[in-house]
């Protein structure tokens, strides 16, 4: 997909569709690591380099290593990680940006490489 | 007519190219309708040797009225205070900086070199390099802190990595105009009139600064710098975006972050692996907030900002 141009409504529903296979695969308690959480640049780069070994469909490893909820995460009474808030989420595709993942996600889940 | 002597002490020559590209002034426009006599240049000056010594000699005795010193790059200490690793015209160049800073009637620092140390006088600044008056973000550095020139003026600061050449050949008029009493100058001693907006001032992506869109590539037309790729747009006094580059850009509008190379700090994190072009973060929130913002803030205005961002905001505006 090309970065910033709209989504066709064919791609769309790949979108959909793709969103609702992420969803069950979570809902089936696919185990993810959610923890270290990417707190600082180390474990962020040490995350992210194993993300960019995966193929573009393992979608199962990019959801286990991302380290994926369902949920919000919360840390401590300030923050908390949800994609609606996090910088690569793009709020009318319901999409992450991350290059590494380049997911269709949903506002309240979330993963540890999230940042504001 | 004003008389100008520039010298360079540890530097890379980078804001004498600044200079030579000038356009509004040129530097050519500083000698031929605002009546400047540039005595020596490094790279435009005729005279060597012993001539050139004597000519040094002459604007430290008053012989020669020197109104303007501008000094680029950082005055050099090395080895143990004495300076001979930067020898110019017969003796150490620090001795001639602090002779000619006391001649003139104003001085003038051009680049973070001059200004605050910039590179040089990073981590573990090998050669003992200092600003004129500023170390990094302490006041003092070679002249002292206390220096005033012959006018009453502290140095002029005119930071940058290099300086824009509109900065130093419109700040060079304003003094040698005799405008200077206008020019306010900052805690940093730069002039208000070029750095008290800031590089985010003017910046086209300011929409998707707003709307909290990130940029995720170098280049990207769409999206702001500031999440993921480490701009200091919004804590960087710089008029970047407000006189551009060439007259036609910046490096926020070609889709590079800015470096924040105005500011003392400057190169942030002593260029560590991993700190340049990528925003720093503690617990996925940024180290270093927009001037004036707190975390709680923040948080607050992003989720808002987000949850507001009209869905154009997403795609590429500037479409050929
Ligand atoms: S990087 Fe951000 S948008 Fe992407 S999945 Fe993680 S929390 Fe969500
Ligand atoms: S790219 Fe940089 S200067 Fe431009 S709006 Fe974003 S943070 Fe500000
Ligand atoms: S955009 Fe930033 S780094 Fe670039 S010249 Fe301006 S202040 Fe310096």
């Amino acid at each position: 997909m090309v970065k910033g141009a709209a989504v066709s409504p064919e791609q769309a529903t790949v979108n959909n569709e793709l969103r609702v296979r992420l969803r069950d695969m979570l809902e089936d308690r696919l185990e993810t690591e959610v923890e270290p959480r990417a707190y600082d640049d180390n474990t962020t780069q040490s995350i992210v380099v194993r993300l960019q070994e995966l193929a573009p469909d393992d979608y199962e490893n990019k959801l286990r290593i991302a380290g994926f909820t369902l949920m919000p995460w919360r840390a401590g009474d300030e923050i908390e990680s949800a994609c609606a808030t996090c910088m690569y989420y793009v709020v009318h595709r319901r999409f992450c940006e991350l290059p590494e993942l380049m997911l269709p996600v949903e506002p309240e889940w979330s993963c540890r490489l999230w940042r504001i | 007519m004003a008389n100008i002597l520039w010298l360079q002490g540890g530097a890379c020559s980078g804001n004498t190219m600044s200079f030579l590209n000038a356009e509004e002034p040129s530097a050519c426009d500083l000698v031929t309708d605002f009546g400047m006599n540039i005595l020596w240049h490094p790279s435009l000056g005729m005279e060597l040797g012993d001539n050139l010594q004597q000519m040094l000699r002459d604007c430290v005795s008053g012989k020669i009225k020197l109104d303007i010193f501008v000094f680029e790059g950082t005055v050099v200490n090395a080895p143990n205070g004495t300076g001979e690793w930067n020898r110019f015209a017969g003796r150490p160049m620090k001795e001639w900086v602090r002779e000619l800073s006391d001649a003139a009637d104003f001085v003038v620092a051009i680049g973070d070199c001059a200004t605050w140390g910039g590179i040089p006088a990073t981590a573990p600044n090998p050669s003992d390099s200092q600003g004129l008056q500023f170390l990094k973000r302490d006041h003092g550095g070679f002249l002292g802190k206390d220096f005033k020139a012959k006018s009453g003026l502290p140095v002029i600061n005119i930071p940058g990595c290099p300086a824009h050449p509109d900065w130093v050949t419109q700040i060079l008029v304003a003094v040698a105009t005799g405008r200077a009493g206008d020019l306010t100058l900052d805690d940093f001693q730069r002039p208000k009139t070029f750095f008290q907006s800031f590089t985010q001032t003017g910046c086209t992506r300011n929409m998707h600064f707003a709307y909290k869109v990130s940029a995720t590539e170098f280049g990207q037309r769409k999206g702001c710098l500031f999440y993921d790729l480490g701009c200091r747009g919004p804590m960087t006094h710089s008029p970047c975006n407000r006189i551009l580059w060439n007259r036609v850009s910046s490096k926020t509008r070609a889709g590079m972050p800015c470096l924040g190379c105005t500011e003392p700090e400057f190169p942030f994190f002593d260029l560590a692996p991993g700190t340049v072009f990528k925003t720093q973060t503690v617990m996925g929130v940024p180290k270093d907030m927009p001037e004036g913002v707190d975390k709680k803030g923040y948080i607050k205005l992003t989720g808002a900002a987000k949850a507001a961002a009209p869905a154009w905001v997403e795609q590429d505006i500037f479409v050929v």
